[in-house]
């Protein structure tokens, strides 16, 4: 028979790590967000991602995508080892021996709160070794220049440094711009 | 995110309350030794009345595996977990987005949603029997909400270990 209470740890049950009323704090007069675990937090205002599209394209101009990548890339090594903290702090295990749902459930609810918008797995292209990551309301999408050409190079960098990290093996991606929707092809 | 009663105080600089506001105010502050008291019963009985659910779930579905009615278990905490604290504020935005947003994607993956609507069921079953009516009434649209909103999850986009790698 499953008893109840060996299923709290502690008496206490993780859910929501990423939930942002818990998440992000701060202390307004000192201008400091802080997560929830004390790791300072950086607000990017419009202005400023606006101005990286700007200054990128006017120094390196063609090659400000294949920048943005990389910057990207090396976002993403931190925010890897960042979120592999937290979580294995919260859950009190391994980020290798967390249920797999935990996992992506916490790295949409940390897209979310991280202000980076809404994102979705979609495995349907498994077979062909794809895995389909979506994003919407990207703010670096928003304001990347419109030329009709793809965007979403930075988060692209991020997601393949983030996914490959989990599974230990060096992915790339590409990524194309349909209207309002920003999907992202993560190639596994 | 914040509760109905706390958007109560938020325009001191412009206006007095209205009498309805006022109205919903005092409702609310009358309420509170009750919310209270039931906030105390599921506190210190928590562990008894899910123990009671899990020995029925395992009753009722004999043929799930153990891991899966541990998780839906799981689940069913939490949700009464939050729900409390939600009935506590009056605020069901709480449950909402403190949980059920996260918690209808953890569904959604795992594909748990029959036997969690069975594990809601018996839960709201047991409860009846430990609170009086009346209390039940302060709880239940809360229950009422989780339930909704876990049973629209469709498990259309199923992910899977094996199609992530």
């Amino acid at each position: 028979m499953i008893s109840v209470a060996d299923l709290l740890m502690s008496d206490r049950l993780p859910a929501n790590y990423y939930a942002h009323e818990v998440y992000v704090r701060g202390d307004l007069e000192m201008g400091l967000l802080e997560s929830r675990r004390g790791d300072r937090l950086l607000a990017l205002p419009q202005t400023l991602v606006q101005a990286m599209y700007t200054g990128l394209t006017k120094e390196t101009g063609q090659a400000s995508k294949l920048v943005l990548f990389n910057c990207g890339r090396w976002w993403g090594k931190n925010f890897y080892n960042r979120f592999q903290e937290e979580l294995a702090d919260y859950y009190d295990t391994p980020l290798s021996e967390m249920a797999m749902a935990d996992f992506l459930q916490s790295l949409k609810q940390c897209w979310i709160t991280y202000g980076w918008g809404k994102m979705d797995l979609d495995q349907s292209y498994h077979h062909r070794g794809f895995l389909v990551v979506q994003t919407w309301n990207s703010p670096f999408a928003n304001q990347a220049p419109q030329t009709g050409l793809p965007v979403c190079f930075l988060e692209a960098g991020i997601l393949a440094v983030f996914l490959g990290s989990y599974r230990a093996k060096n992915c790339t991606a590409f990524r194309r711009v349909v209207s309002q929707q920003m999907p992202t092809a993560t190639d596994l | 995110m914040q509760s109905p009663i706390e958007t109560v105080f938020d325009e001191a600089e412009n206006r007095y309350l209205k009498t309805e506001e006022l109205r919903s105010l005092g409702q609310y502050v009358v309420s509170l030794p009750e919310r209270v008291s039931i906030y105390r019963i599921l506190r210190d009985q928590e562990l008894t009345l899910m123990q009671q659910v899990a020995d029925q779930l395992q009753i009722q579905q004999p043929d799930a595996h153990p891991d899966r009615i541990e998780r839906s278990l799981k689940h069913g905490i939490l949700i009464l977990r939050y729900c409390a604290m939600g009935m506590l504020l009056a605020d069901e935005g709480f449950v909402q987005s403190r949980l059920l947003n996260w918690l209808s994607g953890v569904v959604q993956i795992h594909n748990t949603q029959a036997i969690d609507t069975a594990t809601s069921a018996l839960t709201i079953q047991v409860l009846s029997k430990a609170l009086a009516p009346k209390q039940m009434a302060l709880l239940e649209p809360f229950f009422a909400l989780s339930q909704n909103t876990l049973s629209q999850t469709a498990p259309e986009n199923h992910l899977t270990v094996a199609g992530i790698f």
